[in-house]
């Protein structure tokens, strides 16, 4: 799109004049200077302290999962091994997920999320008696919805809603789970917390390549298919899970039909990490939608449920995460992460090692399976490790503006 | 794209007195044009983003969006557009609004 002569101005088609500022960055003259390198690295107060119970669920949630894949570790409490999925879902994700979206609201009421799961993940941890970490979580998630609502009232669109829906999803699964459903029976409405709301995000960030009216229209449907099959699965859990199933499938296709990443694996550096981890994390949600299709009579626990579960929730979200921690942990907790070629091992380790233990799952090979999910944990210690060694060396070289010292494209490749 | 070939030759901008509005302007707009979506590897200048620029003596204000307020990225690239702004000699504070109104739309994009 040709912008004319000037070299400044975007051409908005409303006058700048006319805009109306909703956060206000910047300041006098020793903004500039030596100060503006110290100013990246310098940490958000209370920001930390909101991470911290997601770090401490993420690591308990592994030890945890190590436990139920049979590794004989000492529980270290009476019911750990139970809590491992909340921990992992609500506690890691959820509260992370919770930082991210207050971030991005930029108002203090929107950390008030993340406080109140990271606090209902510890509860749950600490083992506290009674439904308090239940609750916490809950009142957290409804605060989620809230945020989420928000957004879509100040933007009406198709991504916000999607969101918002995922949002919703997270409260419903914790509702049941807060009046005693068993985890197996909450697992469809977590899965779809998770699945619309990266996918709501892959939508908003996929207008850059303009969707026909089609492509919109066939993702609402999709949406509405797999909110079907969860509410479905509270009444039927076979056949809801089947529709789940379908839609997490349909999902995964149109993702890896329409989305951004298609083109920006063909760039360098970072953009191209992130792309791939995106674009083998719907080869994961495929092979879970499919697992949850076909297994939907089993998905109570054993290894059809693993291979399922672990599918979606480590294949699709993990890969996630890997891909964008390197750009959410600035923008979070502002600290410089410098990305470099290593990040691709624990990416491929944890592809690998899931490949390993989905095959132990559905072969019936036991060790190959319980071998697997330990590389699991081991490709994401990797992966924390690694982020670790990134902040460090971003904080001394303060490594901005082009992924991997890269020049922005001037276009789609 | 004439201001791209500008900035790539570097020799337009040679033709401009230092110092002026518009030579200034441009070095603004060359700092900007580093800044990028680390997701997409396209410039903030590229996307759209960036609707306004005023330069008063050494104060730059830059009056930008993002594509949506689910994007937790706002304080990261305003970071960066301070940073990378704030390197020019001749400027003295740098200042960044977010702002929501024109929505932005795909059809920004350049």
């Amino acid at each position: 799109m040709e912008s004319g002569d000037d070299p400044v101005m975007t051409s908005p088609p409303a006058p700048a004049s006319s805009a109306q500022p909703a956060a206000v960055a910047g300041g006098p003259a020793a903004e500039v200077g030596a100060r503006r390198a110290a100013s990246l690295t310098r940490p958000v107060p209370g920001r930390p302290a909101l991470i911290l119970p997601a770090i401490l669920s993420l690591l308990a949630g592994l030890y945890a999962g190590l436990v139920r894949a049979g590794w004989g570790l000492l529980p270290l409490s009476a019911n750990l091994a139970a809590t491992h999925g909340p921990l992992m879902i609500s506690g890691f994700l959820g509260t992370g997920i919770g930082v991210e979206r207050a971030v991005a609201l930029g108002r203090r009421a929107g950390f008030v999320v993340p406080a109140l799961t990271g606090l209902g993940a510890l509860a749950l941890l600490a083992g506290l008696p009674g439904p308090w970490g239940v609750v916490l979580i809950a009142a957290g998630s409804g605060g989620l919805v809230g945020a989420s609502l928000s957004i879509t009232r100040r933007q009406p669109a198709l991504h916000h809603v999607t969101l918002a829906l995922g949002a919703l999803a997270w409260l419903g699964g914790n509702l049941l789970w807060l009046t005693g459903w068993p985890v197996y029976r909450v697992v469809p409405w977590w899965a779809a917390f998770l699945v619309l709301t990266i996918a709501g995000e892959r939508l908003e960030l996929n207008r850059v390549l303009f969707l026909s009216r089609g492509a919109r229209a066939a993702f609402a449907v999709t949406v509405a298919a797999l909110l079907a099959g969860v509410l479905l699965t509270t009444v039927a859990p076979a056949a809801g899970s089947r529709v789940e199933g379908l839609a997490l499938l349909v999902t995964a296709l149109w993702l890896l039909r329409h989305d951004v990443a298609r083109r920006t694996v063909r760039q360098a550096g970072l953009t191209r990490f992130i792309a791939v981890a995106m674009l083998s994390g719907y080869v994961w949600l495929a092979v879970g939608g499919v697992l949850f299709a076909v297994e939907a009579s089993r998905l109570v626990g054993g290894p059809p449920y693993d291979a399922a579960l672990h599918s979606v929730f480590v294949g699709f979200v993990f890969s996630m995460i890997f891909g964008h921690a390197p750009i959410i942990l600035p923008a979070v907790l502002r600290v410089v992460v410098e990305y470099g070629p290593r990040y691709y091992a624990h990416l491929a380790l944890l592809h690998l090692s899931l490949a390993l233990r989905a095959a132990g799952d559905l072969g019936g090979w036991w060790e190959l399976r319980r071998g697997g999910a330990l590389l699991n944990v081991a490709a994401i210690l990797l992966f924390i490790a690694t982020t670790v060694r990134g902040v460090r060396r971003g904080a001394r070289h303060h490594v901005i503006a082009g992924p991997d010292g890269a020049r922005p494209a001037e276009r789609f490749p | 794209m004439a201001h791209r070939d500008r900035e790539e030759s570097g020799v337009s901008c040679g033709a401009l007195q230092d110092g002026s509005p518009e030579a200034r302007q441009n070095e603004v707009y060359r700092k900007l044009i580093r800044v990028m979506d680390p997701e997409l590897g396209l410039s903030i200048i590229k996307l759209g983003l960036v609707y306004d620029m005023e330069i008063e003596d050494g104060a730059v204000t830059v009056t930008m969006t993002l594509t949506t307020p689910a994007c937790p990225l706002g304080e990261v690239l305003t970071r960066d557009v301070r940073r990378v702004v704030g390197e020019l000699p001749w400027v003295t504070a740098v200042e960044v609004r977010i702002v929501w109104e024109p929505r932005w739309s795909p059809a920004m994009i350049r």
